[in-house]
């Protein structure tokens, strides 16, 4: 089934209907800017100077040893009037890896950067116009909706800005809800925002929308019972029971395995639940006809008997063996008929029936220098169940807490293909690793209430002259330009390559707009439009003053793991490190007219080989150094779906030095004072013994403590009377009511604000137990087997001709 | 010295047994003219509450191809404590703890009093009894409502140790595990899957640890900990195992009485059209295999409650498409019956399974319509387990009649009895052809066993899974005697029955019964044979054989052999001249045997176009296993007039018996039918019985009634209640028992006579005597 196009016919609906009708505009709280349609077609090439020379000016990275702007890096401005920036789409959102496009693809290749985009399309967001009309208004050409970027060539006609051709304005869209005026098509919320959203109607379904529907699949053998999992999922499930996102047509169900699959039947009237064991796991059945998927409201008691009930059920378990393949295939048939979201729990390789896998990793090879062997799956049965469950419209997630090998590279493949999410906790155990534990629960209490959409498809559209051949995320791409996601959630992104297939030269503007169609958890058919604009340049040096050096990265990581997969570890990390060297090469060839020596690079670029040191060293592209299989192919997952501003708090941290914070150029927020310290490099010699040091990697803080810190800061922020009585394996900052500890709090919560995830805070004293946690993030020092910065910088220089 | 019919009554009284001869014709050649075997009816559990229990083991004759109990009638050396054993002639020493006897100081066992005595095994463990409910879901609300409120009731009958188990069925299969809490569990299975009792040993968890993760083979991480220890805390044997689906009743009262209470009825959409898809087959042969794996050779009933037929998997007896009915007799015999033969060889294949491990199938089946019991017949026939049929499970046909399978004797323990083996020893003489009745061979050859099967044959032992105090085998012998190898004077033939069984207490006993009956010279002591013909004990006898042939034969072919042995019996036994139908004369010990076969060739067990064939194997199942008298009454209803003219008397069962001013009540063991004769039902009507000066009427209307609710209330199964009248639509069930003496084809014959016409063609008793008469003087015959 395709995507449902609309009537082909937009103007076929007679003008003489009711606009105002019941079903008419909801509230917006957001002002529209008042944007002239003239100046918005011709914008684009009042390019600002003073910030392009800047963006441009050459620096000797051998030279340059303060690299880091004071606070974290924002994304560039692409070079647009101010009336295109004011509503162009947010770069949280939207962005692009150059922000200034190659007017043709002999240009981008001369700039040796990759062109593609970074989307985030279904993140929360606090305010978003909604629409709901009788039409949707489409170029009836290309099917692009209308957005802020099309040009109305007057009041009934409307050029459409991918594709160029002229539509005629529907009746409906002449009249303006917000100034309730008529005649003013340009100040409808379609052209006033670049993201919206629509009610879709019926057009737009295959299907009436089906309710939420969310089925839990937990691992209960004895390697589960023995990690502790079980019993905090199911008080987290308790307590999150009613953020579940839904409506009272809501259903949920539960399937647990070991050697055999158990279903519970949660029929509304029963006396406590039922466990139906299915132990023929070579030919699972639906052992129920309508009582394992249950309404939520209805069975909400017995859901709550079963969560208390389960860890006792279980707690005497000797089941050592795993049936997920069969567990999953029970799944998919209890979810067939109305799509929905599973969430599988595993805890070890599964052992049992269809799927099962064997152990693949040498441990002894784990550091070896030559290539790292199983990162592709061991079985297509996962990839073909996902691609089955895409096709019900059931997106599967997986949680895998294991303390052994599991096979990521192969379990992953359920997520990969269905749109759905992993999750990794190595080495978990309730008791010896409550990090772990507590990033679980951290992460439950987002992942059970953070919104939902269902039966999701997304198009990605861009400008006659560009196309997009590569797609990374988890999804299923269904045809070209479209990705099938059976589930979409909030907290994936995507990213997509470009190539320049005709000349831009006609357009000073390059559009590309991504709309993703979706059942909202409450059963509304909805469709959330991003329209992006940028400017299009004919010079290598306005391509290289909008390069945006964190998608970049970003795309080359993503890049570097399809290598990794298909070809292997080292030739990606060849690539990656020649995409550092093709970059200086191609700048001092082609811009770069002072015949100066060293490594030089535009300031908007300097950061790119620090950047792309920072990649080598991630777990997912290190050698030499031992990193478990399961974990260098879960660092690879996150590549292919964390958000861009994560993703880079995971490969270059931000280190602040928290002992001695001023309150210089700190923000006032609601009465508090926030103090943003400097950002550091990420190297030893910035850190001192009698300081405390907070590194942000995206989903963990460390604060460091030095041996000789201030014993009042350890005093009033850690509550310990000095260095030698903190204890190891502390996680959280109390809550004091010192100066310095309302000031480091407020530090970290406003850090931890925006953020999906709440991160974890991990206390690091200066002993050898910070080497693998800490010092591993300070990328540029040198480490057992990867070089330092400036070894980097000498290599990349080396291999420029 | 006492009648015949006195010492018949004694021997039944004693031994539970009736012989169709009780003088033996003393060659193989002489027997085989007496027409009707040397047979028996045995009863081996009769109820002998007035048996001592004796508390050591019997004493057996050392030949091992003999091993003949010690009995009243072995020869006894006191000084040399020396017996002979009176089947072998093995002389035999005592053993050391007899030393103590003399002719002044003699055991039980050879106390003429005790032929029949009951010796209770000492060694081994206390038995459990195991009880397996299997329930199907596929049912109206209020059946299952009521089955489930019998079932909850039974769980208050059991012993406290008993052990229970529940399976449930309709689509899927559920074996349920018992004392869960917080959630409860089962065990769930397709039912369109059979599985190896191996199968289901794995798939339960049944099987022994070691061997279950070996066979699933793997490097995966063991459980950490001391193996044994965690062993401890939960077993892992196999009946350790079992215990989480097999529980005692005292432990799991309280969860089953819950489980049960919120069974649902089998939740898959029945499409219209469509019967529910009913997984009986495959329920079954999980309960069979659940038994099988964890309780061998212990008393166990599976005790399956079915509300139609099994409509997919192994043993499907009627495909799910209501457009096409359940097979009738006119598809079996137009060899239509798709399912029949595959079906019947899964439930076969079920109860040898089942008997092997000496656990009882019952059936009770409860709808409108045919369930299968015709394919699943085997099962309970095979075991001994009951067979119980009624239109649904919220009549008191069944609950009553559930009930009473728990009923209990005077010690309060159950009146069933388990796992028992059934063993002949005869004397030289005699060999044992074969027994009909609720048993199946042991296939246990020796000198005792006879060339010539009769039933179930060519051994001298049989296991009877389960058995009550009612339970009855008919047992066949062939007199091996040779015509010129005279039976000393006055010696007389033994035989030996060496029950061995599980008590309702748990405790195995053994009960042996040695008999003797005298032998006669045919040609000259043929007075004194025919004298001792048991007429009741030989029709009985007569029918197992002609029902048993009456499985595998057609009807007629049956019938014609049925007759055949009644000429021939009439001719040997017969006082008559040759040609001469009116010289005929029976002596009285012959008299009523005609009779019996009348009705016998016009009932239920060898007429099947009246009945379903499922009616047809359930009629035939009670009469094979059903002691005499009851037997007899269904071969021969009883039938009761009440009347002003004096006090309830019995009646002709004959259409002339009918009369206005009478009420009948009819015994056909399966119905009890009062009929309000034609101005008895006026009166009725009428209300008299409610007026102070009518009370004698009142009195005359309750007084069958009374009588009925007594039979009623004593009879296993619960019998078919009929309240009728003269034109009323169910009188029919009278009509068509009674000899149609007047028919419409001879009405106007007889005149003014007062009886009720028959619309029948059946012949009546009469035209069959006269044309048996005539066939037996008949010189050509
Ligand atoms: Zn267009
Ligand atoms: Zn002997």
């Amino acid at each position: 089934p395709a995507y449902p196009q609309g009537p082909t016919s937009l103007t076929d609906s007679p003008a003489s209907q009711d606009l105002l009708g019941p079903t008419g505009y909801q509230q917006y709280s957001q002002p529209f800017p008042s944007l002239s349609q003239l100046s918005a077609a011709l914008g684009g090439l009042s390019g600002v100077p003073e910030l392009e020379v800047e963006a441009l000016r050459p620096l000797n990275l051998l030279q340059e040893r303060n690299l880091l702007p004071p606070r974290p890096l924002e994304a560039p401005e692409p070079n647009l009037s101010s009336e295109l920036k004011k509503v162009n789409c947010s770069p949280q959102t939207f962005r692009c890896t150059l922000t200034s496009i190659p007017q043709t693809q002999a240009l981008l290749n001369k700039a040796r950067l990759p062109l593609g985009l970074l989307l985030h399309p279904f993140r929360d967001l606090e305010q978003l116009p909604v629409i709901t009309s009788n039409t949707i208004v489409r170029c009836r050409y290309c099917r692009t909706y209308i957005n802020p970027f099309v040009t109305f060539l007057d009041q009934r006609r409307w050029k459409c800005n991918l594709c160029y051709r002229v539509n005629d304005v529907p009746d409906e869209f002449m009249y303006n809800p917000v100034t309730r005026s008529y005649g003013e098509p340009h100040k409808r919320p379609e052209v006033q925002n670049a993201t919206v959203e629509f009610i879709a109607s019926s057009d737009y379904m295959l299907r009436p929308p089906q309710p939420a529907v969310y089925l839990f699949v937990l691992d209960v053998s004895h390697s589960a019972v023995e990690s502790g999992y079980l019993k905090y999922f199911c008080e987290s499930l308790l307590e999150n029971l009613d953020k579940l996102p839904g409506d009272s047509r809501t259903k949920v169900g539960f399937l647990t395995f070991d050697s055999s699959v158990h279903f519970y039947n949660l029929q509304g009237g029963l006396s406590q639940p039922q466990m139906l064991v299915v132990t023929d796991i070579d030919d699972v059945f639906i052992p129920s006809h309508d009582s394992l998927m249950v309404n939520w409201k209805e069975s909400k008691e017995l859901i709550k008997d079963l969560l208390t009930s389960l860890p006792a059920t279980f707690s005497q378990s000797r089941e050592t063996h795993s049936a997920l393949g069969p567990a999953l295939q029970a799944a998919f048939k209890l979810m067939s008929p109305t799509g929905g979201r599973v969430s599988v729990f595993q805890t070890q390789l599964p052992t049992l029936g269809a799927g099962s896998l064997q152990s693949r990793e040498d441990p002894s090879q784990r550091a070896s220098a030559k290539g790292v062997q199983h990162l592709g799956p061991a079985t297509d049965f996962y990839k073909k169940f996902a691609l089955d469950c895409s096709g019900q419209q059931i997106g599967v997630d997986l949680f895998l807490l294991s303390s052994q090998y599991a096979d990521l590279a192969s379990l992953a493949c359920i997520s990969k293909y269905s749109a759905g999410s992993i999750f990794y906790y190595p080495s978990f155990h309730h008791i010896h690793n409550p990090a772990q534990l507590e990033m679980f629960q951290k992460d439950l209490e987002r992942y059970l209430s953070r919104k939902m959409g269902f039966e999701a498809v997304m198009r990605i559209r861009c400008t006659k002259g560009l196309s997009i051949h590569t797609f990374h995320g988890n999804f299923f791409v269904r045809s070209t330009d479209l990705l099938s996601l059976a589930n979409v959630n909030p907290d994936s992104a995507f990213a997509v390559q470009m190539s320049i297939d005709d000349s831009l030269v006609d357009s000073s503007l390059a559009c590309f707009q991504a709309a993703l169609l979706y059942t909202s958890s409450k059963g509304k058919r909805r469709i959330r439009v991003h329209t992006l604009c940028l400017p299009v340049v004919n010079q290598l040096s306005d391509v290289y003053a909008g390069a945006d050096v964190q998608a970049i990265t970003c795309l080359l990581a993503n890049m570097a793991i399809d290598r990794s997969v298909s070809s292997s570890l080292l030739d990606a990390r060849d690539a990656l490190t020649n995409a550092a060297v093709d970059f200086v090469s191609a700048y001092k060839n082609n811009v770069s007219n002072l015949q100066q020596s060293g490594l030089v690079v535009p300031a908007v670029m300097r950061l790119f080989p620090l950047y792309i040191l920072s990649l080598l060293k991630q777990k997912a592209f290190r050698t030499g150094t031992s990193t478990r299989l399961d974990e260098r192919v879960f660092a690879m997952c996150e590549f292919k779906t964390q958000p861009l501003q994560q993703l880079m708090r995971m490969v270059h941290p931000d280190l602040y030095r928290l002992d001695n914070m001023s309150d210089q150029g700190a923000l006032h927020l609601n009465d508090t004072l926030v103090p943003q310290p400097p950002l550091l490099h990420l190297s030893a010699e910035r850190l001192s013994r009698d300081g405390a040091f907070l590194m942000d990697c995206g989903s963990v803080f460390y604060l460091w403590i030095g041996k000789c810190c201030n014993e009042m800061f350890i005093r009033d922020v850690l509550d310990y009377p000095n260095y030698a009585s903190i204890p190891p394996n502390m996680n959280c900052i109390p809550e004091l009511q010192t100066l310095l500890s309302e000031r480091v709090r407020a530090f970290l919560d406003w850090l931890q604000d925006n953020r999906a995830f709440s991160s974890i805070v991990h206390i690091v004293k200066d002993d050898a137990s910070a080497k693998a946690t800490f010092f591993q993030h300070l990328v540029e020092d040198r480490s057992e087997s990867a070089s330092s910065y400036c070894e980097f910088l000498q290599h990349i220089q080396q291999q420029v001709p | 010295m006492a009648t015949f019919p006195e010492y018949i009554a004694q021997n039944e009284e004693r031994d539970g047994v009736r012989f169709s001869w009780n003088v033996w014709p003393s060659s193989r050649l002489e027997a085989t003219r007496m027409v009707v075997p040397v047979a028996a009816l045995f009863t081996p559990l009769k109820e002998r509450p007035d048996l001592p229990p004796i508390q050591y083991e019997p004493v057996l004759c050392s030949r091992a191809t003999c091993r003949a109990v010690l009995n009243p009638l072995c020869q006894v050396d006191y000084r040399a404590k020396l017996w002979a054993c009176n089947f072998c002639y093995q002389r035999n020493q005592f053993p050391p703890s007899y030393s103590g006897i003399s002719e002044v100081n003699q055991p039980a066992e050879l106390l003429p009093q005790f032929s029949t005595i009951e010796y209770v095994v000492q060694r081994g463990p206390q038995m459990p009894l195991v009880f397996l409910y299997v329930v199907d879901t596929c049912m109206e609300e209020e059946d299952l409502q009521a089955l489930k409120e019998s079932l909850q009731m039974s769980l208050s009958l059991l012993p406290p140790t008993a052990l229970v188990g529940l399976i449930t069925f309709g689509r899927i299969v559920h074996v349920h595990e018992l004392g869960c809490e917080g959630i409860s569990k089962s065990y769930v299975f397709k039912g369109t899957k059979d599985l190896s009792a191996k199968q289901l040993q794995e798939m339960l968890g049944l099987a022994k640890p070691a061997a279950s993760s070996q066979g699933r083979g793997s490097s995966s991480p063991r459980p950490r900990g001391n193996p044994a220890a965690a062993r401890e805390r939960q077993p892992l044997n196999g009946s350790g195992c079992a215990r989480r689906f097999l529980q005692p009743v005292q432990k799991v009262d309280m969860n089953l009485t819950d489980l049960l209470g919120e069974l649902q009825r089998d939740s898959w959409p029945v499409v219209q059209g469509k019967r529910p898809l009913r997984s009986l087959g495959v329920a079954m042969s999980i309960a069979v295999g659940l038994l099988e794996c964890t309780f061998p050779n212990t008393g166990a009933r599976i005790m399956t409650f079915i509300g139609g037929p099994a409509t997919q998997g192994p043993g499907m007896v009627v495909g799910d498409e209501l457009k096409i009915p359940i097979r009738s007799w006119h598809d079996i015999e137009k060899d239509n019956a798709k399912f029949m033969k595959k079906a019947a060889k899964h439930y076969e294949a079920l109860a040898s399974r089942a008997s092997a491990s000496g656990h009882v199938m019952d059936i009770y089946a409860c709808a409108l319509d045919q369930t299968g019991l015709l394919e699943m017949k085997c099962c309970a026939n095979n075991t001994g387990g009951y067979m119980v049929m009624a239109d649904s499970f919220n009549t008191s046909l069944f609950k009553q009649t559930f009930q009473r399978v728990f009923s209990k004797d005077v010690q309060g323990s159950f009146k069933m009895a388990f796992a028992a083996t059934l063993e002949v020893k005869t004397s030289r003489e005699l060999k044992v052809s074969g027994a009909i009745g609720p048993c199946v061979s042991l296939n246990a050859k020796g000198p005792c066993v006879s060339e010539n099967e009769i039933g179930s044959g060519g051994t001298c032992q049989w296991k009877m899974c389960g058995l009550d105090p009612g339970t009855t085998l008919a047992l066949y012998f062939e007199v091996v005697n040779q015509h010129n190898a005279p039976i000393p004077q006055g010696g007389r033939g033994a035989l030996q029955f060496v029950t061995q069984y599980q008590h309702a207490s748990g405790q195995r006993r053994i009960r042996v019964t040695t008999i003797a009956r005298n032998w006669a010279d045919a040609q000259t002591q043929i007075q004194s044979i025919a004298a001792s013909f048991d007429q009741e004990a030989a029709a009985i006898l007569m029918a197992r054989l002609a029902v048993q042939r009456a499985e595998t034969e057609e009807g007629p072919d049956v019938l014609r052999w049925l007759d055949r042995q009644l000429i021939r019996l009439c001719q040997k036994f017969g006082d008559y001249h040759k040609d001469d139908p009116n010289s005929f004369r029976f002596s009285e010990t012959f008299s009523l045997y005609p009779q019996f076969m009348f009705h016998l060739r016009r009932s239920p067990f060898l007429q099947v176009f009246n009945n379903s064939p499922d009616e047809s194997s359930y009629y035939r199942h009670q009469f094979n296993r059903h002691e005499l008298t009851q037997a007899l009454i269904m071969i021969q209803p009883v039938l009761y007039a009440y009347s002003f003219q004096g006090p309830p008397e019995p009646v002709l069962l004959d259409s002339s018996s009918i009369l206005p001013d009478r009420i009948l009540l009819m015994d056909t063991f399966f119905q009890i039918l009062i009929y309000h004769g034609e101005t008895v039902s006026q009166w009725r009507k009428a209300g008299y019985q409610e007026m102070a000066e009518y009370e004698n009427f009142r009195h005359l209307l309750q007084a069958p009634v009374d009588d009925a609710q007594e039979l009623l209330h004593s009879r296993f199964p619960m019998p078919r209640y009929i309240d009728t009248e003269h034109g009323g639509s169910q009188a029919r069930f009278l009509l068509s028992k009674v000899n149609p003496s007047q028919t419409h084809n001879n009405m106007y014959a007889w005149g003014q006579e007062s009886g009720a016409p028959i619309l029948t063609d059946d012949v009546s008793l009469q035209v069959f005597m006269d044309h048996l008469k005539k066939l037996a003087v008949s010189s050509a015959a």
